[in-house]
């Protein structure tokens, strides 16, 4: 005890520097706490209460609103299934998640869904619990195989639950679900994508390459909010009438510019990790006489891809939150949503603040659930040590 | 000079006929005639810059030729991809910097060609795998990393992953210049087994000693051509020309 007073003692007061220093941090610090203790004495929380329905899912009609749960027990199944068979987490790692769900549904849970989140919550102990055991004591990889598969079919599913049975039309579908489905599809389509038009830009022929870098230069010439105005408004003036191409859902357009404008990013980041293979690797693949694809899949892609995967993590959250830009497209986003609860109600007018406040902490939740994945697939690959 | 006598010299395997290579402005190889017969071990020395490394990357395309032919079992070295692809088949090669695959295990390093291009199943592989890291003497190893492994491992199992191909032919080039000199004696007992078994050796070496022992041939490059070829007793007691004798005395 004594050794800690003296080092704090030493540390802030020791010489006049630190001293000055330790008395503007004490100020600053003095200041934000009495701000935010203000904020949260002065907050109306009531609006973010009564409008969480919302948030979550934007404008979808109140009777199918029972789509969301299945959905919410496959991903949660999936998720937590991943989680148990891939990243082995640590106690640490376990204890933040729960504590990281504990909170989104103390916010999010109201009377009527009680029951739906906590059979979600079950079914994440439960296919957390599976995966355990079956990881552990079968040795084949089956399993992981079968989860592998469903994370592939997870978006047809996802979709068919959504519009079988005469579902929403997808320009109702809003809010953090909007953002999700979105990001999902962009990511999916845009990185294998964006993989092919980077092993296109490197290629050395001439018509492939000069297509892959115009595709590649063009997109990343506009924004994207411009791109999104384009899909509304100049594309059905120049496409012709057939296939009802002009009455395709704006959901699908932004869809489609979403991954194109993952792919040119994704393209990119990808190309700076295949210039980083060292020449030898290609000579040794094909000294051994591999194939185009062969030496493509097994050696470059999977060099390549380990040695950017911070810059496409960074690409991934980008994208995520680019999402919120459909809003130019009418399409109810989170961030939307966010912006527009004060104004509904007289009551909770001006009152900003608590609305976006929630808002960014579901962005958050997704962004640092990206950046841990990243670190966790870092460390199993053991980038910076092997 | 017993163990020569357990290998038979057979027919041509490789011919070249006036190979030239250029870079930019800079003729590589000013044309090189050679042939190397089955079961023999060339040895090709030389200053550097002198093309010995440039010539042995043509006979598997690594570096196409510009101009004359080589005809590696039968077959042509040109465009044609299916020549090229036979070619590569029969024709192992091993690189100073090792190039082995550092995202896979040793074991895989080994499998992946002969499951993935020669169509095996994984058992097989594993099989053919684990008995040529025997052979090249790092068996224990199998399930580890390239990078866990000693710079003179490591070149023990790039020479297996090539052997897995099963060549007709393999090429060496300076596989122990980059080693430190304690691992280079490992590295050069297995070359020098393979030689025993029979095995069609190319090397681009500067381990005289090994050369000495092991090689049937010589040949000698300076500025991108052959300047003199033959025993290795040819060369260290009676060589012919002054630039051999220059570098001769200078490595000796």
């Amino acid at each position: 005890m004594h050794k800690i007073i003296k080092w704090s003692f030493e540390t802030f007061f020791g010489s006049i520097f630190n001293t000055l220093i330790t008395l503007i941090s004490l100020v600053i610090f003095f200041f934000l706490i009495n701000s935010i203790i203000g904020f949260i004495a002065n907050s109306e929380w009531e609006l973010v209460r009564v409008n969480r329905r919302l948030l979550l899912i934007g404008r979808m009609p109140p009777e199918h609103e029972w789509r969301i749960w299945p959905i919410l027990w496959i991903s949660s199944y999936l998720v937590f299934s991943s989680i148990s068979a891939w990243a082995s987490p640590s106690k640490k790692d376990l204890l933040l998640i729960s504590i990281g769900i504990f909170i989104v549904c103390l916010i999010f849970t109201t009377s009527a869904t009680f029951i739906f989140v906590i059979s979600s919550l079950l079914i994440c102990i439960v296919s957390y619990g599976i995966s355990y055991f079956v990881c552990k004591n079968i040795h084949n990889n089956y399993y992981k195989k079968f989860l592998i598969t469903s994370w592939i079919l997870l978006l047809p599913i996802i979709f068919a639950i959504l519009l079988l049975g005469d579902g929403p039309k997808p320009t109702l579908w809003g809010g953090f679900l909007l953002n999700i489905i979105l990001a999902c599809v962009a990511i999916g389509f845009g990185f294998p994508l964006g993989v092919l038009f980077a092993i296109g830009r490197a290629s050395s022929l001439p018509a492939i390459k000069v297509t892959c870098t115009v595709y590649i230069e063009t997109i990343r010439g506009a924004p994207l909010v411009a791109w999104l105005l384009l899909a509304w408004f100049v594309l059905p003036k120049f496409l012709p009438e057939f296939w009802g191409i002009n009455n395709i859902s704006v959901v699908i357009r932004a869809m489609i510019i979403l991954s194109a404008f993952t792919s040119a990013y994704t393209a990119e980041v990808i190309r700076g990790g295949l210039q980083s293979i060292p020449k030898g690797q290609l000579e040794a693949a094909d000294s051994l006489n591999f194939g185009f694809i062969t030496k493509m899949l097994l050696i470059i892609l999977p060099q390549a891809i380990r040695v950017v995967i911070p810059a496409l993590i960074s690409t991934f959250i980008g994208v995520f939150k680019d999402t919120s830009l459909v809003f130019i497209l009418a399409l109810t986003d989170l961030l939307q949503v966010g912006r527009i609860i004060p104004e509904q109600s007289p009551e909770f007018f001006g009152r900003q603040l608590e609305a976006l406040c929630v808002v960014a902490f579901l962005f958050w939740i997704i962004s640092i659930s990206l950046s841990s994945l990243s670190k966790k697939v870092e460390r199993s690959l053991g980038i910076g040590i092997r | 000079m017993q163990k020569k006598a357990k290998k038979e010299i057979g027919k041509e395997i490789i011919t070249t006929t006036d190979v030239t290579k250029f870079f930019g402005n800079f003729q590589a190889l000013k044309g090189i005639s050679a042939k190397v017969y089955e079961q023999e071990v060339v040895v090709v020395f030389g200053p550097s810059g002198s093309g010995k490394s440039t010539f042995i990357r043509t006979l598997n395309r690594l570096e196409p030729h510009d101009s004359g032919t080589i005809i590696v079992d039968g077959v042509e070295l040109n465009d044609d991809v299916k020549n090229l692809q036979y070619v590569r088949s029969n024709v192992g090669m091993v690189f100073q910097q090792f190039n082995l695959f550092p995202h896979l295990s040793v074991l895989r390093n080994i499998t992946l060609g002969p499951q993935k291009v020669k169509g095996l199943k994984r058992s097989e592989a594993e099989d053919i795998a684990m008995d040529l890291l025997k052979r090249v003497g790092i068996p224990e190893q199998a399930h580890k990393f390239p990078s866990q492994l000693s710079g003179g491992q490591q070149q023990r199992l790039a020479i297996a992953r090539a052997l897995a191909m099963q060549p007709k032919i393999m090429l060496f080039d300076e596989p122990t210049s980059a080693l430190d000199p304690e691992m280079i004696k490992e590295v050069l007992e297995v070359m020098t087994e393979l030689a025993e078994s029979g095995m069609t050796m190319i090397c681009v070496t500067h381990e005289m000693g090994f050369a000495r022992e092991v090689a049937d041939r010589f040949l000698f490059f300076d500025e991108g051509l052959i300047v003199e070829e033959g025993t290795p007793e040819h060369f260290f007691t009676n060589p012919q020309e002054e630039r051999t004798k220059l570098f001769l005395s200078q490595i000796l």
